[in-house]
């Protein structure tokens, strides 16, 4: 009698765990406000978890899954029997440059970015002359865009914890470097002598050379080009120099990527103002892509392709962090 | 006679606590969730088609529809192939388990960047390094469920909808910012047909978008996840968000 009893309740309670089992929503809303099923690990599309696999009752084709890795199957269907050709090609692929915006924060960094990488950019226009080896190092106080005297009526592009403001759209074309003429040089070009009117200015304690519009120092027995230095004064303009608007009442001169502004008789070079449109940049920038724009980039100096009057030009872009 | 003793115990607890959850997070949701999750992550490759619209805010705060279309190739872990048309040009993304490729056909210029070996640790990356978007790249987390409810603090079943002819299960979750409503199509295989994210605290602006053309397990050869560049194209920089 005791023992038909305790087979009775044994039987009973064994039906009840069972039929608590059987309805496994229930047991999965209990397991999952628990938490304590998180997937985790094994990121995969078609390979869940071991332990996922483990805690889910109500799902049995998580555990056929672990058993089928996906990973081998692609090669067996390759009807020309293997993927090497596939292989050797991601190997020797070119990757982009990846830049981060605090590098380039850091204000008179003469180490700072190099430029001229031709790899990425401008491949038709590589100047034979140009060894960017040398000293392509851009000055950033040179680049550091000063605010623009002109209020911003359009929203900023925003990205990476930073405002990108621009008065005209984002329109994009192709960077083309542009060339001012014979006498003209980009960055980083090398020239063993100098024209006998070319001139001698210093800044900060760093001699340059001045001739018709571009900047030397001297290097290696010969001269490298290198950008223009903010400071410097020349008493007359380039010859092809343009006059850009920075606001209704001032103007700068711009050449070969410089920028000039008129102090007394003379012309100084200054950093770009944000806002100002220029219709050319020299060699020596790289497009970066930035969220979804792409920008021309000359150390911290950002240039956003806009269109003007049916031209392709550039805007100076005012950067600012998102605080 | 101890033995089953402890089995009812342990049963009850199960039962009380199974039934105390139930209120916030419905458990036909819930399961209709872990198939379309289970469905999902069983596949070894599928194609399909998705149509969105999203709302964005413009200067003076008014909300503006963009719409946009992406055709989706998933084969294995660590391949990915999408091309979407939107309204700010037409893009195309490769993953093929060692790069990605963004290209963007309008500009005719592309990124190619070193991936992480699979396409979920690969989609993380690239969000948090460079703010890629992947659309409804939340269906194919493995740990969809799981991390739904975490997400959510209430998840209900709202019945069965019509969407696009199709019969759906309508579930609705929310937290504080965020309602998102799921039309889970009903028919053999339980695959997502459409879904709705309602920004709560961004003037209740929406994204939606609309599966199709559902492909299960296709054959899709491996060169399609690889990128060749058009030869007028440009390799860029990237810059990365911080």
């Amino acid at each position: 009698m005791t023992t038909y009893n305790y087979n009775i309740k044994h039987k009973l309670g064994i039906l009840f765990v069972f039929i608590a089992l059987v309805f496994p929503t229930e047991i999965i809303a209990q397991r999952m406000g628990h938490g304590v099923s998180r997937g985790g690990g094994g990121h995969s599309m078609s390979r869940p978890t071991a332990s996922r696999s483990t805690a889910s009752r109500s799902r049995p084709t998580t555990t056929r899954q672990t058993t089928r890795p996906t990973t081998n199957r692609t090669p067996s269907r390759s009807i020309s029997g293997g993927q090497s050709k596939n292989h050797n090609f991601s190997n020797n692929r070119s990757t982009s440059k990846i830049k981060s915006k605090t590098s380039n924060n850091n204000i008179g960094n003469r180490g700072g970015n190099k430029v001229g990488n031709k790899t990425h950019i401008g491949n038709n226009n590589v100047n034979i002359n140009v060894n960017n080896s040398r000293h392509t190092n851009i000055n950033n106080r040179n680049t550091r865009v000063r605010t623009s005297p002109v209020r911003y009526t359009r929203p900023p592009y925003r990205y990476g914890g930073h405002r990108y403001y621009c008065h005209r759209p984002y329109y994009y074309h192709p960077y083309r470097p542009f060339y001012w003429g014979p006498m003209w040089h980009p960055w980083g070009f090398f020239v063993r002598t100098l024209a006998t009117t070319a001139i001698i200015i210093s800044i900060e304690n760093q001699k340059y050379h001045y001739d018709s519009g571009v900047y030397y120092v001297s290097s290696d027995g010969g001269y490298t080009v290198v950008q223009a230095p903010v400071g410097a004064t020349i008493k007359v303009l380039p010859e092809g120099s343009q006059t850009v608007q920075v606001n209704e009442t001032t103007n700068n001169y711009y050449y070969g990527g410089a920028y000039y502004e008129k102090d007394g008789s003379e012309y100084k070079v200054v950093a770009p103002t944000a806002g100002t449109i220029v219709p050319s940049l020299p060699e020596g920038g790289e497009e970066v892509k930035i969220g979804d724009e792409t920008y021309v980039q000359f150390g911290d100096t950002y240039y956003s392709p806009v269109q003007v009057d049916g031209k392709n030009m550039y805007e100076v872009v005012q950067v600012e962090e998102d605080k | 006679m101890k033995l089953s003793k402890f089995l009812i115990l342990i049963a009850l607890i199960s039962t009380y606590t199974g039934f105390s959850q139930t209120n916030k997070k419905d458990s036909t949701a819930v399961f209709i969730l872990n198939k379309m999750s289970a469905v999902i992550n069983d596949l070894e490759s599928v194609t399909f088609n998705l149509s969105h619209s999203e709302d964005v805010l413009d200067a003076d705060n008014n909300i503006v529809k963009k719409y946009s279309t992406s055709e989706l190739s998933l084969s294995g872990p660590d391949k990915l192939l999408i091309k979407s048309q939107t309204e700010d040009g037409n893009l195309g993304f490769w993953y093929d388990g060692e790069f990605i490729t963004f290209y963007n056909y309008d500009e005719n210029n592309y990124v190619t960047l070193e991936a992480p070996e699979t396409t979920i640790e690969m989609i993380d990356d690239m969000h948090e390094d460079f703010n890629f978007q992947f659309p409804a790249a939340d269906f194919f987390y493995p740990a969809f469920t799981q991390d739904f409810m975490e997400q959510f603090d209430t998840i209900k079943f709202l019945g069965r909808k019509i969407i696009d002819g199709e019969t759906c299960y309508h579930i609705m979750a929310n937290n504080a910012t965020l309602n998102v409503q799921l039309f889970i199509s009903s028919k053999t295989y339980l695959l997502p047909k459409h879904f709705v994210i309602i920004y709560k605290n961004k003037s209740n602006i929406q994204y939606q978008s609309t599966f199709s053309n559902w492909s299960l397990n296709p054959i899709i050869p491996n060169a399609a996840f690889d990128f060749l560049p058009p030869p007028t194209a440009n390799l860029i920089s990237i810059l990365k968000k911080s």
